[in-house]
């Protein structure tokens, strides 16, 4: 074989080989055309979440190229591992202008200097204004720093399946914080809902708790509802000061004890073991295993899509009556080359005229004030639908507006790595093998090592 | 096309192609083997090779994706060692439990069943040996799902058939104390391909030896202990080593059934090293994580190796 044969033969192989390889590897360079003058910019835009949140935020992105029409965004809809996709991303500098970012993560990576600061925006904004926005909704890393808003808002109520409260002989569920039902009352109400199969509920003589046909009350042993009890008792993840771990003062350790006895002491609630043999939430409503749960406002999308009929109530109130807020949040990538153009897009998405679907479905709340005083406004999401039955705009909706607690993602340091080590211990505080306290205190060693106060102090 | 060319070719060519020794054909043959090969070492050095020596460069820095790399020392490993990372030995003392009562009970029972399946009585081997094996080409998230159904405690099938023999039930994968020796149960479920190995093993032991048994007047156990048993110890070791890497590699169960739970009672130490990287991205603690792990399979590998020296019978002298 001549040598230029050879060479030919190896070139071709490696030309092969490494086609394969770097062709995932091009990035699409920007293009130069451009519309009545204007350069036309390329945006990207990165999130998660359902199909149905693909469908409603596609849209959105689509009615928001036709308003600036030299605008293009290209939707990077990532529904899975979505901040290990985006780190990789990060990592290989191919960060999209902006998007969602995962409530763990948004604080530490704007210390990495990832995100522009929301409040530059703000400042020389005349349409969207820093006090148009809830409190609950900025995620800042400083006193003046914000790597981004929330997506939405999202609280907890307590929803219920309206027919077997009718069933039990019992009143609607209040809605208002003046009728809140206190801790007692609220146990008295699931006791009546929670029925043996002999057709005993808690509150009767006979009742076996071994062979229960009908939960009162469900709660998933997650961060969020056990600290809207917590936050109800006036009690936190710190203490006010940021300083001492504030999950294992006796406050919280109340709250605390008071959710585990509904499932080891009231048996009212299944254990996370019995959860286990329930079906999804939204079915076990429907299908009478459970009458009862503490719900995140996200819910309401799935409930609406079963056949029953869906009431709701407040909270019940300890020493106040409050809810903790969640959200991911939405950043902008400091690696732009757009700035403006991002901050124009994250305004409009800002909006939630824009993603009504989503409000209105029950997914997501308003990040503006306004949506939530305004009868007109309120109108266009919050009644008047399936997904929202009577009494939400009391029991979610103001509450979220006025006793709203942000959760600690949106302002404690190193709040991942201690949740880490506080969920599995309270595992054993589910299960009855703990107390709260023994359970807190036994973890304060591990905890108080990763307290470094909150962001904005 | 070497035919063709030399048909092709001039005199000269031939000629000089008769002078060829065999060192050129050799020649050629080495080149033509590395080029065929070449997508695989490739492969190998560009996906394997490099990211491990990356991982072992990030395990001294502080790189979580999103930073500056900034090198520092030692101490992701000080961090590991000395219990600021509260999960570090956690997950050791599980994988370690998982590890010691995984790998004998499935080396044990996949060798019973390539024993059984052996036997020349058994009628519809074939199929028996196709059913025993199915297991482990079933995806191991659907074989999760079902095994999650299984020991559910209330509606579970196995409960039920413990509370129907009134024997007395256990909460399985939700209780701490439970939890690994289920799991462990669970991978019993596929030892399939250690039982493949075993039953190729079994069935490559001259029948001669056998027959020198039953000459000798030996029986049965005779025939398994003196003949059997040495003669497969090559293949348990082998079985061994690769059963012990891959419990140490348990994931799965961990990711899919029981998320490290409850109370980090199945926090194996990939999952534990997984969730460091890919959900609290950090990036160079993790690679610390990991090679940790290399340097422990290394050696527990190389002290069995040392070890099989006085048990495993190689026919041919170990060579």
């Amino acid at each position: 074989m001549k040598k230029s044969q050879k060479l030919l033969t190896l070139c071709l192989m490696l030309a092969i080989i490494f086609s394969g390889l770097f062709v995932g590897c091009t990035d699409k360079s920007t293009s130069d055309s451009s519309i009545d003058g204007k350069e036309i910019v390329n945006l990207k835009f990165s999130f998660w979440g359902s199909p149905f949140e693909k469908q409603a935020m596609e849209k959105a992105l689509k009615d928001f190229e036709a308003e600036y029409d030299w605008i293009k965004v290209e939707p990077l809809y990532i529904p899975s591992d979505y901040t290990a996709k985006l780190t990789a991303m990060i990592a290989g500098n191919t960060a999209p202008d902006a998007g969602y970012i995962s409530d763990s993560v948004i604080l530490r990576w704007a210390e990495d200097d990832l995100f522009l600061n929301i409040f530059d925006f703000l400042e020389n904004d005349s349409v969207l204004r820093k006090e148009d926005i809830l409190d609950t909704a900025f995620y800042n890393w400083a006193p003046d720093k914000c790597a981004g808003l929330a997506t939405a808002q999202e609280g907890f109520a307590l929803m219920y399946n309206v027919e077997m409260f009718q069933k039990a002989g019992l009143p609607p569920a209040p809605t208002t914080v003046e009728d809140a039902w206190s801790w007692d009352e609220f146990v008295e109400v699931c006791k009546k809902l929670t029925i043996d199969e002999n057709g005993k509920n808690a509150t009767e003589v006979g009742f076996d708790h071994r062979k229960i046909k009908q939960y009162g009350l469900q709660f998933d042993n997650y961060a969020g509802v056990y600290l809207t009890v917590v936050a109800s008792n006036n009690g936190g993840w710190l203490t006010e000061d940021g300083k001492d771990f504030g999950l294992n003062k006796p406050e919280a350790l109340e709250a605390l004890q008071k959710l585990a006895d509904l499932i080891n002491v009231h048996h009212v609630s299944p254990s996370p073991v019995q959860m286990k043999s329930l079906p999804d939430t939204s079915i076990a409503l429907q299908t009478n295993k459970i009458a009862m749960t503490i719900g995140g406002n996200w819910s309401l999308l799935d409930f609406a899509q079963q056949d029953f009929q869906l009431g709701i109530g407040i909270m019940p109130k300890l020493d106040s009556c409050k809810t903790m807020v969640l959200s991911g949040g939405t950043a902008i990538f400091k690696t732009t080359k757009h700035p403006e153009e991002a901050w124009l897009l994250y305004r409009y998405l800002a909006n939630p005229e824009v993603s009504l679907d989503l409000h209105a479905g029950g997914l997501w709340m308003p990040i503006l004030r306004d949506w939530y005083t305004d009868p007109q406004l309120i109108g266009k999401w919050a009644t008047g639908n399936d997904a929202h039955p009577e009494g939400y705009t009391d029991a979610m909706m103001n509450q979220v507006l006025n006793n709203g607690v942000a959760m600690p993602a949106f302002n404690v340091r190193n709040y991942g790595q201690m949740r880490a080590i506080v969920d599995p211990a309270l595992d054993l505080v589910w299960l009855g093998e703990e107390t709260a306290e023994e359970a807190m205190k036994r973890i304060e060693p591990q905890i108080i090592p990763l307290i470094e106060g909150y962001y904005t102090n | 096309m070497i035919l063709k060319h030399t048909k092709k070719g001039a005199t000269v060519e031939k000629l000089k192609h008769k002078i060829k020794t065999g060192s050129s054909i050799h020649k050629r043959e080495t080149y033509f083997g590395v080029l065929f090969a070449l997508p695989v070492i490739l492969g190998l050095i560009i996906f394997t090779i490099g990211p491990m020596i990356a991982s072992l460069v990030l395990s001294f820095t502080n790189y979580r994706g999103t930073n500056a790399i900034e090198f520092i020392g030692f101490h992701n490993y000080i961090r590991l060692f000395n219990g600021e990372d509260v999960f570090f030995y956690k997950s050791l003392k599980v994988t370690f439990y998982y590890v010691i009562l995984s790998v004998p009970l499935s080396l044990l029972s996949a060798f019973l069943v390539a024993l059984l399946l052996n036997q020349d009585v058994i009628k519809g081997k074939a199929l028996f040996r196709t059913i025993y094996y199915l297991p482990s080409i079933i995806p191991a998230v659907a074989t999760s799902m079902i095994w999650m159904w299984l020991f559910n405690p209330d509606l579970g099938l196995i409960n039920a058939a413990l509370s129907f023999l009134r024997l007395p039930t256990s909460n399985w994968i939700y209780a701490e104390k439970t939890v690994i020796p289920s799991l462990v149960i669970m991978s019993l479920w596929s030892v399939g391909s250690t039982m493949v190995i075993f039953l190729a093993g079994l069935q490559s032991v001259p029948r001669s030896l056998y027959e020198a048994v039953v000459v000798d007047g030996g029986n049965v156990l005779h025939k398994f202990w003196y003949v059997t048993v040495p003669m497969m110890t090559p293949i348990i070791f082998f079985n061994l080593i690769m059963g012990c890497i891959g419990a140490f590699q348990a994931f799965t169960a961990a990711f899919i059934i029981t998320e490290g739970g409850p109370n980090n009672a199945s926090l194996f130490y990939n999952y534990y090293l997984y969730r460091e990287a890919f959900q609290f991205g950090q990036m160079g603690h993790a690679s610390a994580i990991a090679w940790i792990l290399f340097v422990i399979l290394v050696s527990i590998t190389a002290v069995f190796f040392k070890w099989q020296k006085s048990w495993v019978y190689y026919e041919s002298g170990g060579q």
